[in-house]
C-alpha cells in the first residue's frame, strides 16, 4: 500500500520548534493537499516527507516502511517545486529523462519513457526545447513530466501552480485533477490557495502554527470547520464572524447580539451554553437578502456591493462587525440597491466558543 | 517600352524615395530617443563622466603615441616632429631572434597558463562548494585568497627562498630523498613551471570568487530535485553546478584569451635572469628592455602594438566561436 503515514512528526531548528508533533496518514492513491497560511509549516512537512528536511521527532513511514533516516532517493518520491527547478541547459526531453538517466536506466527504456510522458503532457511538440523557450504553463507541466516519469509510490507538489497567472493557474489546476486521476498515484500536495485545496483534494489538511488544525473532505471543512481559524481560512469570501451571547429563548437558547436574537439550531450542548459568549460563524452564501416586514430579519448597515455578474457581494457590518453576504443577482437588482436586512437559516449558522474558538460539540451540517 | 510607358520605373523610385524617407524618420526618432533617455537618466550618464575621462586620459590619449611604431622617433624632435618610416621598426622586430625568442616564450607561457591556470579557480570554486563546515571552508578559502593580496615583490622574495639551494624548502625536501640541489632559477628548464605554478598560487583563489558568485546564482531547488531524482554530490556537481555556471566560464575564457600575452611582466623581471632568458624572456620584458633600458621607444612601441593586435584578434575569435556554439559571448 503506497500510502504515507506521519506519526508526532516534530521539526525543530535549535530551540525553535515549528511543526509540532504531526499525526496524518494518506491512504493510497488519495489526493491530499496541505493548506495554511504562510510559515504554518506545510512545507517544511512536504519536504520533510521529500527527505529535504531532515525529522527532528516521529515516524515517517511510506508504503508501510519507516523513512525517517531514508536518502530521498530511495524513498520512491517525486517533487514538483513552485518554480518548476527545470535544468536552464536541458531541453525538455533531457529534463524529463534526468531521473532515470541518474539512475542509468536503458537508453530504450529512457526514450519511451519520455515519449510516453510527453504525449500524456502534451509536450511531444516542445522536446527539443530548452525551458527558456516554454511559456509558464508548459515549464510546470515539464516539471510535472520529470515527476510522473519515473513511476514513483508517492508525488509531492510544493505550491506548483503559485508563479503562473489565474488563468492558467485554473486550466493547470484541471490538468493535474485529471492527471491524478489517470496514473492514480498518491498524492501530496502543499498550497495556500484554499480555491486550488478546494478544487483538488480528496482530503484538506489545514494547517496553523504548525499544527493540524482539521482534517476532512473539502465539504466536511466547509459546512463544519472545527473552529474559527478553519471557518476563516476556507471559503471565499471568508465565514463572517459575530460575537454574540447565548441566552434562553422561549423555544430553546437562542443568540443575543445587540438586543436581536437570532435563533439557532437545537443542539444539546447549547443548553448548557447559556450566559456564554460565542462567535457565530455565517457563511456568507448562506445568508439572504430580506425585504422591509419579512419575519426572522436582522438589520445591516450596507457599505458597498460589489457586482461579479452573476452574483453579487454585498459588504456591510452586522453590530459593528464587518460582515458579507453573496447573492445571486438575476432578477434581484432591484431588490439589493435598497436592501437593509437579511435573513439567516438558524441551521446553517455555526457556533463557535468565544475563548477557545472551537465549534461548540454536536454541530453537523449534512453535505 | 519607354520609361513614359513602364510605369514599374516611376513606382520603383518613388519606393526608394519613400524607403529613404523612414530611415531619415527613423533615424530622427532614434535621436529623439536617445535624447529623451538622455534627459530622463541624466544623473547615470554624470556617474559615468569619470569612467569616460579615465578611459580617455589613461586609454585613448596615450593611442596618439602609437604612431611612433612607424616612425623613427626621436625624443628631441616629439611625436610629430619624428619622421615616418613606415613597417621598418616591424621588419627588424621579426628579424630580431631576441623579439622570436620572446614571442614563443610568451606564447608558451601563456599556453600552460590557459592549459594549467584557467582550470585552477573553477576546480577550487567547485571544490569549496562542496565544504559543508562553514568554519573550515572560510579558513580555508582565507588561506587561498591571501596570496593576491600580497605584493609581488615579496611572492617572489618567497619563491626564490623556497627555491634556494642551500635554505629553500624544496631542496631541503630533495636532500631527505637523497637527491642533489637544484638551482631552480637559474635553469631555464625550470623556469616556466616555477612561473605558472607562483600564478596559480597568487591568484586561483582571487580568480576563484567569480565562480563562487556564479554557484551561488544557481537555484537551490535545482540540487533539491536532483537530490530527489537520486543524483549523488558528484553528479550534480557536474550535471548541474558546471553547466549552471558555464556561460560565467565561458566570458572568463574569453577575457583570458584577450590578455594571453599579457604574462605577468612584474612577475617575470623579478624571476628571471640572464641564465634563464631562452625561456623566461617575453614579448613584455623584450619591451621593457628596449624601450625604457635601451632607449628604442619606436621599436618597443612597435612590439606592444603588434602584442595589442594580436590580443584583439584572439579576443575576436574567441568571441566569435563562442558566440556561435554557445550562445555565450561579451558583445
Amino acid at each position: 500500500m503506497s500510502g504515507v503515514r506521519l506519526e508526532g512528526i516534530v521539526k525543530a531548528y535549535g530551540e525553535v520548534r515549528v511543526v509540532h508533533g504531526i499525526d496524518l496518514e494518506v491512504q493510497e492513491k488519495e489526493f491530499v493537499v496541505l493548506v495554511g497560511p504562510s510559515g504554518c509549516g506545510k512545507s517544511t512537512t512536504l519536504r520533510m516527507i521529500a527527505g529535504l528536511e531532515e525529522i527532528s521527532g516521529g515516524d515517517l513511514t511510506i508504503d508501510g516502511r519507516h523513512v525517517n533516516r531514508v536518502a530521498p532517493k530511495d524513498r520512491d518520491v517525486a517533487m514538483v517545486f513552485q518554480n518548476y527547478a527545470l535544468y536552464p541547459h536541458l531541453n525538455v526531453a533531457e529534463n524529463i529523462a534526468f531521473g532515470l538517466r541518474i539512475r542509468k536506466e536503458s537508453k530504450e527504456h529512457i526514450a519511451a519513457s519520455v515519449e510516453e510522458v510527453g504525449t500524456i503532457l502534451g509536450l511531444t511538440p516542445y522536446l527539443e526545447r530548452r525551458p527558456a523557450d516554454l511559456s509558464g504553463g508548459q515549464r510546470q507541466r515539464v516539471a510535472m513530466g520529470r515527476a510522473i516519469v519515473r513511476r514513483p509510490k508517492v508525488f509531492l507538489f510544493d505550491e506548483p501552480l503559485s508563479n503562473l497567472d489565474a488563468k492558467l493557474r485554473t486550466q493547470m489546476r484541471a490538468e493535474i485533477k485529471r492527471l491524478h486521476k489517470r496514473l492514480g498515484v498518491t498524492s501530496i500536495y502543499v498550497t495556500h490557495d484554499q480555491v486550488e485545496a478546494m478544487t483538488l483534494a480528496d482530503r484538506i489538511v489545514v494547517m496553523h502554527d504548525g499544527r493540524i488544525e482539521q482534517v476532512g473532505t473539502p465539504m466536511e471543512l466547509f459546512l463544519n470547520p472545527a473552529n474559527t481559524f478553519v471557518a476563516g481560512f476556507l471559503g471565499s469570501p471568508p465565514m463572517n464572524m459575530v460575537k454574540a451571547t447565548i441566552v434562553a429563548g422561549e423555544h430553546g437558547p437562542v443568540a443575543e447580539f445587540n438586543g436581536e436574537r437570532l435563533a439557532l439550531q437545537a443542539i444539546p450542548s447549547l443548553q448548557d451554553a447559556v450566559g456564554k459568549q460565542v462567535t457565530l460563524g455565517i457563511r456568507p452564501e448562506f445568508v439572504k437578502v430580506a425585504p422591509e416586514g419579512s419575519t426572522d430579519r436582522v438589520t445591516i448597515d450596507v457599505d458597498l456591493i460589489e457586482t461579479l455578474g452573476s452574483e453579487a457581494l454585498i459588504h456591510g457590518s452586522l453590530m459593528g462587525e464587518p460582515f458579507v453576504v453573496r447573492t445571486e443577482t438575476v432578477g434581484q437588482m432591484s431588490v439589493l440597491d435598497g436592501i437593509s436586512g437579511i435573513t439567516i437559516a438558524p441551521h446553517l449558522i455555526r457556533v463557535f466558543d468565544a475563548k477557545t474558538g472551537e465549534a461548540l460539540p454536536g454541530q453537523v451540517l449534512a453535505q | 517600352m519607354t520609361r513614359e510607358q513602364d510605369p514599374t520605373v516611376g513606382q520603383t523610385e518613388t519606393l526608394v524615395v519613400e524607403a529613404r524617407e523612414a530611415q531619415r524618420h527613423r533615424k530622427v526618432g532614434q535621436l529623439e530617443r536617445v535624447g529623451d533617455h538622455l534627459k530622463r537618466e541624466w544623473q547615470l550618464y554624470v556617474m559615468l563622466i569619470p569612467t569616460i575621462l579615465w578611459l580617455l586620459v589613461f586609454l585613448y590619449k596615450p593611442m596618439y603615441g602609437l604612431q611612433i611604431a612607424f616612425k623613427d622617433y626621436s625624443i628631441f624632435r616629439g611625436v610629430a616632429g619624428s619622421p615616418w618610416i613606415g613597417l621598418e621598426h616591424f621588419q627588424t622586430l621579426f628579424g630580431n631572434d631576441q623579439f622570436i625568442r620572446a614571442l614563443k616564450n610568451t606564447i608558451i607561457i601563456s599556453f600552460y597558463g590557459l592549459i594549467f591556470g584557467f582550470p585552477m579557480p573553477i576546480i577550487l570554486a567547485l571544490m569549496f562548494n562542496e565544504i559543508l563546515v562553514q568554519t573550515f571552508k572560510k579558513t580555508a578559502q582565507t588561506i587561498v585568497y591571501l596570496p593576491h593580496f600580497v605584493s609581488s615583490v615579496i611572492i617572489a622574495g618567497i619563491v626564490i627562498t623556497a627555491f634556494s639551494p642551500s635554505a629553500g624548502i624544496v631542496n631541503t625536501f630533495l636532500g631527505w630523498f637523497g637527491m642533489e640541489s637544484i638551482y631552480f632559477l637559474t635553469k631555464p628548464e625550470w623556469f616556466r613551471p616555477i612561473f605558472v605554478g607562483t600564478g596559480i598560487w597568487q591568484e586561483a583563489g582571487f580568480q576563484s570568487i567569480v565562480y563562487l558568485a556564479a554557484i551561488a546564482g544557481v537555484s537551490p531547488t535545482l540540487y533539491e530535485s536532483a537530490v530527489v531524482d537520486g543524483a549523488s554530490r558528484w553528479q550534480m556537481m557536474w550535471k548541474i553546478t558546471v553547466p549552471s555556471i558555464l556561460p560565467t566560464i565561458i566570458i572568463m575564457l574569453i577575457i583570458r584569451i584577450g590578455n594571453m600575452l599579457e604574462v605577468s611582466f612584474e612577475m617575470i623581471i623579478l624571476l628571471y635572469q640572464p641564465a634563464t632568458y631562452s625561456t623566461a624572456d617575453v614579448v613584455n620584458t623584450f619591451i621593457y628592455r628596449q624601450g625604457i633600458q635601451g632607449g628604442q621607444y619606436d621599436l618597443a612601441a612597435a612590439a606592444g602594438l603588434f602584442n595589442a593586435v594580436v590580443a584583439f584578434v584572439l579576443v575576436m575569435t574567441a568571441n566569435t566561436i563562442s558566440k556561435r556554439y554557445s550562445r555565450t559571448s561579451l558583445w
